[in-house]
Parts: structure tokens; C-alpha cells; sequence
């Protein structure tokens, strides 16, 4: 709804946008900003990529779709996450260029309501009418011995699950690309499905302690005195014990899901936001425009969130992203000891620690590709983190 | 009692902060009224307690390390000290606003100032969003933003110091609200800027019967625009007189000081008087009348050592704490000192 009253023709351009002109001037966080996002593609279409049932294939002259039909739940609604994304983002873009700025901040929260509505009602949709179908036929014999035909396979035609012991660890050949493990599966297909695996955890982890720190953090700097006396000692015995030690303990008394290893990381490495934001509260909390917003009987709550942490959530956006790297790196270490999500599913660690098996031989591509993977991986969201850091630093020195 | 014309009555108020060295007595038992459509100015020297007792009529002392220990403050017929929180929220902003000394650092680096403007009308007013903005834009024009709709988009870092304080008049003022506090508003401004801004008071205040407290150092700023004038030293204030009543015989020594040390149009260019010394700390205040130890007048009466002056009605509507002002101690208590130490010594007249 444009507001014929007040054109406005010309606005500032926003804080966002000029951390974006300085990120983008570092090409190295560029360059690993897009190997992020080629990792995104990746783990949402990793079924589409790597999977040993093929797209179409015809049995006794009926066609069928056994990849669609076999997909679950999960993955259509990661697809949907992703294409939501997508739109969202393109959106965001528009509405630079069509939406009154005025009116920028609720145009956009309601079409992120609406895209995180279509998700949830999306995810619950396909829950509901998505069955589970398990799906045993070899579709590769098939092919081989003629039942079926004019298959169309993946481009990496094999699954993360499937195993076949006649081709048990094999070294990178023209079949498999990446060699096999030894359960004989294709070490390129697991590593494109453990994507998914490691993304999630650093991203679920790192918003779990994000939302812990902040919240502790933004107690203890703004009403500081007792309060914080309290708070950071709790906070600096959580930060005298050492993590890894301590997740390793909390593992060991919770089953090994995907989920309660998120958790496990996302409430141990909430001490550095929290001491963030603690910092930066007690700055903000004597700087006059906090005084003006008391001053116009704003409440409590908004005067922190709002106004406050705007301000001082700067180096909680960078350290997460070195969060994530963290939380993705010690996934890995934990799989590598066998403390992370159970065999079937894909993890990078777990497959690095394959490498030697346990007749003492070393299979060089067992532990070669899922460390590089794990290596680039962690590497780009340092080099992002780096990157955002020095764009986002002078920034805070101009308006403190 | 009848609150129709005075809309702020401060009765005795104290102000404690509880620090490590010890108890400092910030605003000792200050009073004063402030009227609709008044501009009361208070004055006095950096650190003698006047932005303190503005942020006890908001209800905005840090608590802790400060607390109100005594005094009743009444805005609109209503004790603020007996409020909920709740409730004060409802006033601060909509029936009193505070404009700040450092326009810089006033606004939100984050948001645009239109969207703060916005938020000010939007907070206190049953108003749609696109309202708010026709009405902000309204507000900015009024505070002499010229090309309100563009600027309202701008971030308070594009701003000049001149231009940020017009937009924290614009937000103090979109409410309508019965009281201004205006925390020495041109301190941190060019001299140019100074007299806009303070004529941009003036006239909001006749356009929307406002009261203004206005907190200054300035004495040339009080002259022109204030009505009322209470002038604070450590703490308490010395001398509370009509504006004009007050620039034509100043009776307290301090009030003279300060007056003297404006520079003079009228005379030949020379040093500055000055005031020697410096405001006493709270934690250190000295034994009797607090400016005797910087007081011009260097009198030897023993009351100026060792007995505080409170703050009495001379003439009608002229009060003054100070024990050598022709006409500030009673008779008896003239010939009991006189008893006791067998002195005497001149007053001061009221005339210069």
C-alpha cells in the first residue's frame, strides 16, 4: 500500500547493506561464502544427487518413479524449506526496488510469516500424507538382467545405506568415484548425504546457544550488579569445564539421535554470546538513546530486544559463525569416537574414522575425502566469520 | 488541594546514591511548582544536581545505586511515586517527554529517524502505521526539517547535531505532552544552532501550551525564555525568583557569580569573572551555608560556617537561602547572633 501522501523518494541506505559492500570486498569470504551455499544446494537435493533408485523406469512396460515415491517426509519438506528460501530471498530483493521503505520492515515480516507458515503447514502436510515406503528392490539388478528398462539413474547412482559387500573397500575407480567403505558403499554418495548431516548440526546448534547467550547475556549486562555477580560465575564454571569433555560425558548418558547431539553443543557453547552480549550491553545500557527510549516509556522488554540489541549483536553474528564451524567440527570429532549419530546415517567424522580399518590397513580415501570435506567446510565459515568481522568492525567504532 | 494550574508540584524532594565511598546526597529538599504553559528553567553549575531532580519528575533515577529518600512529586494532581510502573510508562512519553544534551548519541544508530518518530506517535497513540508516518512527517516539518518525507528516511548518522535535535523535539513533542524536560538542549550545539533551537522551543510551547523545565548552565539562555527561575548549588536550591525579578537584583551571591561571569555587550572587552574554586562532590559538602568556602563576599559571620540556610520567602514570589540578604533572617534571630558573637555586619541590598 504506497502512501500517496509521503513519496519518499530517496532513503539512507541501511546498516545491512553496508556490512554487505564491505563483506563483499574480501573476495576470500566471498569465495567461501559461495562454497556455503553450494553446500546448501547440495545437502537439499542430496537425494536428487546420490541415489540407487533411478528417477523413472519402466517394469513390464508400466512406468514408475521409484526416487519420488521413495523420498520421505523430511526430504520433500527440506525442498520446500529450500525453495521457500529462494523465494523469500528473491522477495527481499523486490522489495528494494517496490516497496515503500516506510513500510519495508512490515511487508517483510508478514511474507516471513507467510514463508515460515507455509513451511510449518508444509512439514506437517507431508508428515501427515507422505507414507513411509521402504523400498527394497535392487533397481541396478534389474536393469542388469532386463526386467526393467529405460531407467534413469541419479548421477551418483548409489544410496548412503546401500551396501554390497562384493565391492567392500575399493579405492576410487570409475564406479566409485571416491572408492567404497567397508561395507561397500559408495563413499561419494554418504559424503553428499552427510552434508545434510553437518549443516544442520551447525546451524541448529549454533541458534540454540545463540538464543541462550543472548538472552543470558542481555540480563546480566543490562541489570548487571548482583544480578551478574551471580550470573558470571555460573557462566565462568561453564566455561572452566572443557567442552569436549563435557559433551562427551552428557553423550554418553543420552541416546546417540541427531538431535540430542544439536542440543548437547547449542547448551555448552553459549558462554562466549553471553559474554558478548554482556559486554555490549553494559555499553549500550549508559548510551543516552536507551535513557531517550526510558524517557518515552518504552517497556522493558522492547528497550532490550529492540533497541539494545540492534546495536550489540554484531560479534554474536560473527562468533556464530565461527559457532558453526565449531559445532560442525565437533560433530565430526564426536562420530570420529564413535559417540555421534548411529552407522546408517552418513556423518563425515564417522566415515573419517573408517580410514583404518581394523586390521591396522589405512584406506587412504576413507580418510582423505570426508577430512577434506570436513576441512573446506569448517575453513568456509571461518573465512565468512573473518569476513563479516571486518566488515561489520569499523562500523561499530562509527557508531559507538 | 487544587492542581488546576500547576502541573508539576515537587514538595521536598531528596535524592540518595548509594555508592562505595558512601551516601551521596545529590538533591537535598528541593521544591518548586511548575505551571501549564510555563517555562521554568533551572540553573546551576555541572554536577549540582539539576538533571537529577528532572529525571526524578520521570521517575527515572537508576535504582539501584540512587533512590529517592524523600519528597513527594505530583504531575497532573497525581503522586508519580505511588504509581505501578505500568502505569508511569503511560505518562513517560505521553504526558512528560525529555529531550537530551547530546543529540549525537540520543537516537538509535540503528533505526532510520522516521521509524523512531513513528514509534514515539505509534507507542502512546491508537494510530495505523501509515499515519504514524503522514503524521511524523508532519511533526519533523513542524521542528523545521525542511523535506521531512526524504529525511525521515535517513539514518541519525547522516544527520547534523542541529538537524538530531530538531528530530528528539519531534519526538518528544508528537505526543502532545503536558511537560518538556529539556536537559541543557543546546549544550552540545554550535552557537548558530543554539538560538534555533531554543526559538523552536519557544514556539512549540506557545503553540501547544506545554510546559517546558528547562535544565541549563546558561544564564543568557534563561533570561529570554524562561518565567520562572530556581537556581540549584550542591544540591539545593539557593534562589527561586521570577525570571525577570531575578536578571534585575540577583540576591544570592552565587546567582550574582554567576550572572557576572556572562560576558557584557555593554562593556569593553576583558577577562571573564569567574567563580573560583569548583562545585563541592556530594560525598564532600562543606559544614554551613555550602558556598561559603566560594563565597565572594568572604563574610565572617559564623552562621555561613557552621549553619546551613534553608530557602525562605523574602518579598512575595522571591526566595533565597542565604544568611547575609537584607531581610532573610528574622529579628530574632538577628539579635540572638548578635548576642552570641557581638558582630555585626552589612546585608546584602537587594539593589547592585
Amino acid at each position: 500500500m504506497p502512501n500517496k501522501q509521503t513519496p519518499k523518494s530517496q532513503w539512507g541506505i541501511s546498516y545491512g547493506e553496508l556490512v554487505w559492500r564491505e563483506f563483499v570486498k574480501n573476495r576470500l569470504s566471498v569465495i567461501a561464502g559461495m562454497f556455503i551455499i553450494f553446500l546448501f544446494i547440495v545437502a537439499i537435493f542430496a537425494p536428487f544427487i546420490a541415489n540407487d533408485k533411478p528417477y523413472v523406469v519402466e517394469i513390464e512396460g508400466q512406468r514408475y518413479f521409484p526416487l519420488f515415491r521413495h523420498l520421505g517426509a523430511i526430504d520433500y519438506g527440506v525442498l520446500l524449506a529450500g525453495v521457500v528460501a529462494v523465494v523469500q530471498l528473491i522477495l527481499i530483493r523486490r522489495n528494494k526496488k517496490r516497496v515503500d521503505p516506510s513500510e519495508r520492515g512490515e511487508v517483510l515480516l508478514k511474507q516471513i510469516m507467510i514463508s515460515a507458515g507455509v513451511i510449518v503447514v508444509g512439514l506437517v502436510l507431508l508428515y501427515l500424507f507422505v507414507p513411509r515406503r521402504l523400498d527394497a528392490t535392487n533397481y541396478h539388478a534389474m536393469v542388469e538382467s532386463g526386467r526393467a528398462e529405460n531407467a534413469v539413474f541419479a548421477p551418483i547412482p548409489y544410496g548412503y545405506a546401500r551396501t554390497n559387500l562384493s565391492v567392500r573397500e575399493q579405492p576410487p575407480s570409475r564406479r566409485h568415484l571416491l572408492g567404497t567403505d567397508d561395507v561397500g558403499s559408495d563413499v561419494l554418495a554418504r559424503l553428499i548425504h552427510g552434508s545434510r548431516i553437518s549443516l544442520s548440526v551447525g546451524f541448529v546448534a549454533v541458534g540454540i546457544s545463540v538464543v541462550i547467550g543472548v538472552v543470558i547475556g542481555a540480563v546480566l549486562g543490562y541489570f548487571g550488579g548482583r544480578v551478574d555477580f551471580v550470573g558470571m560465575r555460573f557462566i565462568e564454571i561453564m566455561m572452566a569445564i572443557p567442552q569436549f569433555f563435557l559433551i562427551i560425558t552428557v553423550v554418553a548418558f543420552f541416546p546417540r539421535s541427531l538431535l540430542n547431539i544439536m542440543i548437547i553443543i547449542g547448551i555448552t557453547s553459549w558462554t562466549m554470546d553471553a559474554r558478548f552480549i554482556r559486554a555490549e550491553f553494559f555499553k549500550l545500557r549508559e548510551q543516552d538513546f536507551v535513557q531517550a527510549a526510558h524517557a518515552q516509556g518504552i517497556g522493558l522488554r522492547s528497550i532490550l530486544f529492540r533497541h539494545m540489541l540492534p546495536n550489540g549483536v554484531a560479534p554474536v553474528l560473527v562468533n556464530a559463525t565461527f559457532g558453526i564451524a565449531g559445532a560442525i567440527f565437533i560433530e565430526a570429532a564426536l562420530s570420529f569416537l564413535g559417540f555421534g549419530v548411529a552407522p546408517p546415517t552418513p556423518s563425515w567424522g564417522q566415515m573419517l574414522s573408517l580410514g583404518v580399518t581394523t586390521t591396522g590397513r589405512f584406506l587412504w580415501w576413507l580418510s582423505v575425502f570426508p577430512g577434506l570435506a570436513i576441512f573446506f567446510t569448517v575453513l568456509a565459515y571461518n573465512l565468512v566469520g573473518e569476513g563479516l568481522r571486518d566488515a561489520i568492525d569499523p562500523k561499530l567504532r562509527k557508531a559507538a | 488541594m487544587s492542581f488546576n494550574d500547576k502541573l508539576v508540584t515537587i514538595q521536598g524532594l531528596s535524592v540518595e546514591f548509594y555508592t562505595e565511598e558512601g551516601i551521596a546526597r545529590v538533591v537535598q529538599d528541593v521544591s518548586f511548582n511548575i505551571e501549564r504553559g510555563q517555562c521554568y528553567a533551572l540553573v546551576g553549575e555541572s554536577g549540582c544536581g539539576k538533571s537529577v531532580t528532572a529525571l526524578s519528575i520521570m521517575r527515572l533515577i537508576p535504582d539501584p545505586p540512587g533512590r529517592v529518600t524523600a519528597g513527594t512529586v505530583y504531575f497532573n494532581g497525581r503522586d508519580i511515586y505511588k504509581l505501578s510502573e505500568k502505569q508511569m510508562r503511560r505518562i513517560r512519553g505521553k504526558e512528560v517527554s525529555m529531550i537530551f544534551q547530546e543529540p549525537m548519541t540520543s537516537l538509535n544508530p540503528v533505526y532510520t529517524v522516521g521509524d523512531q518518530v513513528v514509534e514515539a506517535i505509534m507507542l502512546h497513540q491508537k494510530k495505523s502505521y501509515d499515519q504514524a508516518w503522514v503524521d511524523a512527517a508532519e511533526m519533523l516539518r513542524k521542528v523545521g526539517i525542511a523535506d521531512p518525507e526524504q529525511r525521515a528516511g535517513e539514518y541519525p548518522h547522516q544527520m547534523s547535531g542541529g538537524m538530531r535535535q530538531r528530530v528528539m523535539i519531534a519526538m518528544a513533542m508528537s505526543c502532545r505532552p503536558d511537560l518538556l524536560i529539556a536537559d541543557e538542549p543546546t549544550t552540545a550545539l554550535d552557537v548558530t544552532t543554539q538560538a534555533q533551537i531554543l526559538d523552536l522551543l519557544d514556539s512549540v510551547k506557545d503553540q501547544t501550551n506545554t510546559s517546558i523545565l528547562l535544565i541549563t548552565h546558561d544564564l543568557g539562555v534563561v533570561a529570554e525564555r524562561a518565567d520562572k527561575v530556581a537556581v540549584m548549588y550542591a544540591s539545593r536550591i539557593v534562589e527561586k525568583a521570577d525570571s525577570d525579578d531575578l536578571f534585575a537584583e540577583p540576591l544570592h551571591p552565587y546567582t550574582r557569580g554567576l550572572l557576572d561571569s556572562l560576558p557584557k555587550l555593554s562593556q569593553r572587552p576583558k577577562r571573564l569573572v569567574t567563580i573560583p574554586g569548583m562545585v563541592p562532590e556530594p560525598l564532600s559538602f562543606p559544614s554551613g551555608c555550602k558556598f561559603h568556602p566560594r563565597c565572594p563576599l568572604g563574610s565572617d559571620d559564623e552562621r555561613c560556617k557552621s549553619c546551613e540556610p534553608m530557602l525562605r520567602e523574602i518579598n512575595p514570589g522571591r526566595e533565597v537561602a542565604c544568611w547575609l540578604v537584607k531581610g532573610y533572617e528574622s529579628e530574632q534571630e538577628r539579635k540572638e547572633y548578635e548576642r552570641k558573637y557581638g558582630k555585626n555586619h552589612e546585608r546584602i541590598s537587594a539593589q547592585r
